[in-house]
């Protein structure tokens, strides 16, 4: 049960000493007083809101292992926002009388000059390289291969250096 | 900032320590030595005479500095006060199996993303596993994703609604991409045919 905690002192405290050996050592009382459930849930509720609220991310030193793990979320919802969007919008291009058959799709992107083309192919290139790599790379930890801190450091750097390269070489076909 | 003067706070915290109460120093031990009732007042000038205030002597303490980036949010507390945190139904089908089949749909992922390169594009029905694969794949992450980021005990009504709203988009796709299978040339050679234009 939840009580409040009143210390006394002072005359009443002296009050309360009776017996000779309460004379000798002095003695603190402490009064309790029962509350109703409510009342004492309110003021839990009101001492968790003086806890500390956790810091964001901005504190956490910049590391390739964490940033590789972000990234890989970060890439996967590019590539998976990007499937879904064409596979819905392919849906429903009927109703608004778009034309997203593949042939359309490549002549209008076709039509694009040169460097639009080639940012839109590293755009695309990279997080499907990197996801790709770095799924590897999950895959093997699954197996319960490199996991330690400097395997995690050096397979992490490794993977972006592939990813970039392989994107790179994807942009410019 | 907190973190920054927090290593000074410390150094000097454990700097002089013959003005510490309790270390082991002449002036704490010679007070303690004539401990009658009288004589308390050296030991409480001593503390006094402590170059640093109580809260700095507490914060250089402390592993992390206080940094508000937002309010709490409101508190709510299940059940009674004293109840134990609630330990999730132990089924297979919520951990190990959901983990191995995740894991067999990444792993048959990987030759199906080598083999276009491989051979150029795809044959229907293996285009077609791959798009199944892809999109069950993309399902399970963006549950995760709304796993980690909506969590139930905070928003209960927005979780179930973004996880209903995830299966309806999973389920639309699906179809539209059934309709580009069977109509078109599929998302190998399609990618293809654009990447090449």
């Amino acid at each position: 049960m939840f009580a409040l905690r009143n210390t006394m002192r002072g005359g009443a405290a002296r009050a309360v000493f009776r017996s000779p050996v309460a004379q000798v050592a002095p003695r603190r009382t402490a009064a309790t007083q029962n509350m109703p459930e409510n009342a004492a849930r309110d003021i839990l509720v009101k001492q968790r809101l003086n806890r500390p609220v956790s810091p964001h991310l901005g504190i956490y030193r910049p590391q390739i292992t964490w940033y590789g793990s972000a990234l890989n979320r970060i890439t996967a919802s590019i590539l998976s926002g990007g499937f879904y969007i064409f596979g819905f919008s392919y849906l429903i291009a009927p109703l608004f009388g778009w034309d997203l058959s593949s042939q359309r799709l490549a002549k209008s992107f076709g039509s694009l000059p040169k460097p639009v083309k080639v940012g839109t192919k590293m755009l695309l290139a990279f997080p499907f390289t990197y996801h790709s790599l770095n799924g590897v790379r999950h895959l093997a930890w699954d197996l319960g291969y490199g996991f330690s801190n400097k395997a995690v450091m050096q397979t992490g750097w490794a993977t972006v250096a592939a990813s970039v390269a392989s994107s790179l070489g994807l942009a410019f076909v | 900032m907190a973190s920054v003067i927090r290593p000074t706070l410390l150094r000097q915290a454990f700097a002089a320590p013959s003005k510490r109460v309790l270390s082991t120093s002449t002036i704490a031990s010679s007070a303690f030595k004539s401990s009658t009732l009288s004589s308390r007042r050296p030991l409480q000038s001593a503390l006094a005479q402590d170059a640093l205030p109580k809260s700095a002597r507490i914060a250089a303490f402390h592993g992390t500095g206080s940094r508000m980036i937002l309010p709490p949010l409101p508190q709510r507390i299940q059940g009674t006060v004293n109840d134990p945190a609630s330990v999730p139904d132990p089924t297979p089908a919520h951990g190990s199996y959901h983990w191995t089949f995740e894991r067999i749909v990444a792993a048959g992922l990987v030759p199906l993303t080598i083999a276009p390169f491989a051979a150029g594009s795809l044959n229907p029905l293996t285009d077609a596993t791959l798009c199944a694969l892809v999109l069950i794949h993309s399902h399970i992450g963006f549950e995760s994703i709304i796993i980690d980021y909506v969590p139930t005990h905070r928003m209960p009504g927005v979780r179930k609604l973004f996880m209903w709203g995830l299966k309806l988009a999973t389920l639309l796709v699906g179809v539209g991409l059934y309709e580009f299978e069977t109509n078109d040339v599929g998302v190998t050679e399609a990618v293809k045919r654009i990447w090449k234009a």
